[in-house]
């Protein structure tokens, strides 16, 4: 008697019964309400993928029976659809409402979608049906692909931007200044040197009468006064302000006498000649 | 004597293996529940001993050891596994919990389908909790046991060892917020949703709930289940929606006949992550100077050919010590004045562990600009440097000099001085002849 009460309940253990879909059906229809597609869907094989605009509507019907087709309709704890977009990962779940007698139907209209469906991208929602009892051993099915139109993208939060790699910047210079082409500067150069080449011109036709041109009283203060000039043009190249005032005070002081001495000189010249 | 001499030598190696050390204090405070026992989650706290943490357990309703003494925190870490307490010691509070955060201190927090203030805490983390008494419930795998507890596939985070076996869990899930702090570590399986029903006549209250509109259901793999977040000041937190994650008892729950379950190893992982052992990267100095130069000037010019440099180490926790650092393949700089003038990468040198470097340009505006280095990424420190450097216009010097366009002026300049020395040169050097005729008058 024991021997066969544990048979029964090793058998009833064994099938704790599995819920198990019956007849799905679904029905894709136009605003209008012409029906576009309706078609029953097979559990072991999707259909062609399901294609949905933005005024059409889904209907899906089943019913929910424990072990196979004469099986009572039963109202599981769980019956769930899950919308998965395999591209973003992104996962909406929608429970299905039962009746007691296990007859669900569920109706998607694109018009107004519930907020469970996740934001598009280019694939397809993967549908699939997930059914949980506390009495009966679970199921899962995979039902058919869907193809709906594309949502707004989602929300994305303010400082997203900054965990991932920013684009580059560069900054726009202000191009170059322009010059005059050399030949005009060259030209102009030489108009400016050009009153020398008359002046020499000149001086050779007339002649110039420099006799006490290295006379050592006066070239002291000549080469002095040429040190200055050559003082000068290295300020323009080279120094700085406080160097060539430096120098120019050290130079300053000889030049002094010898400007003196010069001059006295050229007096006694004039006087003498006088 | 070899012997002892090699034996010695993998003791020493053998205790580095084990004392992985945080980088960030070793002192743990561990709020303990007064209805959990602790001896239930000793494989987690033996766990955590052996890796050289110093933990310190209190009950919530304790005054002492104070969380905080003077707004200076008193320990490096807290572990808050008081799913169900409703009411703590006056240091405890969700305020004085952010204020730890802003000060550089990490936290592991439990919750529980119950509502308590750690509750309204994860909602200022962005975390959505499902209403109060709905656990998480999942009818698939087929399994003894009830449906709220639940093996849970371990997918791929960047903080968990990859190839970790599904977890033990039950407890509450929670809804992530589009944050991007927030460092997903564990999410519910797609079969799983919550709802404080026990038997099959709950299925209607199931679809009203979702029906009823707000956030509706809290259901599928987009919910998390262990969920970190990292601060602005890289403090870390860690949300788990069960504490029985981390108990001896789902520790030596088999999956199935031999197969151990994966709760020591995620548990090992999460104090890793949290404790900041693992994926903590640090700028250790910055430098910049012009090209061929080698100290930082006091101020650049405009249109300067800068170089910035920067030293970024990552900390190895077996080691416990600080390492230079390359891996980092999408650091960006930002040269800013206000907006950012220039935004280029800053490139690993290679051949030089941790130093990354880039040359560039001052722009041609004059300003205080600042070199900004702002790198985030999910599960990492955040890095930041920020530098503030003068740019300035060129000196009165500083132009270009001795222009093609200006040769003209050169030459009369030139000419005026030579003019000059030559009229001196000259007079002084000439003859005197106009006097003659004078003193030949007056005589």
């Amino acid at each position: 008697m024991i021997f066969l009460l544990s048979w029964l309940l090793l058998a009833a253990s064994a099938h704790a019964a599995t819920l198990s879909v019956q007849s799905p059906r679904f029905t894709i229809s136009a605003a209008d309400a012409k029906q576009l597609r309706s078609d029953t869907l097979s559990l072991t094989k999707k259909p062609e993928p399901l294609t949905l605009s933005p005024t059409d509507t889904l209907k899906l019907t089943f019913q929910i029976t424990t072990d196979g087709e004469d099986g009572k309709g039963v109202q599981p704890h769980q019956t769930f659809l899950r919308f998965y977009d395999a591209v973003s990962g992104e996962e909406g779940i929608q429970p299905v409402r039962v009746t007691p007698g296990g007859k669900a139907k569920f109706e998607l209209n694109m018009a107004r979608p519930p907020a469970s469906i996740p934001p598009t991208s280019s694939a397809p929602l993967e549908v699939s049906l997930i059914l949980g009892s506390f009495v009966h051993d679970p199921a899962k099915y995979d039902l058919f692909d869907l193809y709906i139109p594309a949502s707004q993208p989602a929300p994305t939060h303010a400082d997203a931007a900054m965990f991932s790699p920013r684009p580059a910047i560069q900054h726009t210079f202000r191009p170059a200044q322009s010059l005059p082409p050399k030949a005009v500067s060259a030209l102009f150069a030489g108009a400016v040197l050009a009153p020398w080449a008359v002046l020499l011109g000149l001086w050779g036709k007339v002649g110039i009468s420099v006799p006490h041109l290295f006379a050592p009283s006066i070239v002291p203060f000549t080469a002095l006064l040429g040190a200055f000039e050559a003082l000068l043009f290295w300020y323009w190249v080279d120094l700085k302000l406080g160097q060539v005032l430096l120098y120019g005070a050290v130079l300053a002081l000889p030049t002094v006498f010898a400007g003196k001495h010069a001059l006295s000189t050229t007096g006694k010249w004039r006087a003498g000649r006088k | 004597m070899r012997f002892f001499g090699s034996a010695f030598i993998s003791l020493l190696a053998f205790a580095g293996l084990s004392s992985a050390k945080s980088s960030s204090g070793d002192s743990v405070l561990v709020l303990l529940d007064p209805s959990l026992d602790k001896e239930n989650f000793s494989l987690f706290f033996s766990g955590l001993e052996k890796r050289g943490y110093d933990l310190t357990f209190r009950a919530p309703k304790d005054v002492a050891p104070a969380i905080s003494e003077y707004d200076v925190p008193s320990f490096a870490h807290v572990i808050l596994f008081t799913p169900e307490t409703k009411s703590y010691a006056k240091d405890i509070t969700p305020q004085s919990l952010v204020g730890l955060l802003s000060e550089k201190t990490n936290l592991l927090i439990a919750l529980s389908p119950k509502q308590t203030p750690l509750t309204s805490l994860a909602s200022e983390f962005s975390l959505i909790l499902p209403p109060p008494g709905t656990p998480l419930v999942s009818h698939h795998p087929a399994r003894d046991g009830p449906p709220t507890v639940i093996p849970v596939p371990v997918s791929s985070s960047p903080i968990v060892t990859p190839g970790t076996p599904p977890v033990w869990f039950s407890g509450a899930p929670h809804a992530l917020g589009n944050n991007p702090y927030l460092v997903p570590i564990l999410r519910a399986p797609a079969e799983s949703f919550a709802a404080d029903s026990t038997d099959d006549s709950g299925a209607d209250a199931i679809v009203d709930a979702a029906e009823k509109g707000g956030e509706g259901l809290w259901a599928g793999s987009q919910m998390g289940v262990v969920t970190g977040f990292q601060t602005a000041e890289n403090s870390r937190v860690v949300f788990a929606g069960g504490v029985e994650l981390f108990s001896d008892e789902y520790a030596r729950k088999e999956l199935s006949p031999g197969k151990p379950s994966g709760n020591a190893a995620l548990a090992r992982d999460i104090a890793g992550w949290v404790f900041q052992e693992s994926r903590v990267l640090r700028i250790d100095s910055v430098t910049h100077h012009r090209v061929n130069e080698t100290v930082a000037p006091e101020m650049y010019t405009t249109n300067d050919e800068i170089v910035y440099t920067a030293q970024i180490s990552t900390y190895n926790s077996r080691t416990s010590s600080w390492q230079p650092y390359s891996g980092i393949d999408d650091l960006q700089l930002e040269f800013t004045m206000l907006d950012p003038h220039v935004r280029t990468a800053l490139p690993p040198v290679p051949g030089s562990p941790g130093t990354y470097q880039v040359q560039f340009r001052a722009p041609d505006r004059h300003g205080v600009f600042k070199f900004v280095v702002a790198w985030r990424r999910q599960g990492q420190s955040y890095l930041l440097s920020s530098t503030t450097v003068p740019v300035v216009p060129p000196r009165h010097d500083g132009y270009p000099r001795f222009l093609s366009a200006a040769w003209p002026y050169y030459a009369g300049a030139v000419s005026t001085s030579a003019g000059f020395f030559l009229f001196a040169a000259l007079w002084l050097a000439g003859d005197v002849k106009g006097e003659k005729k004078k003193g030949a008058k007056a005589e």
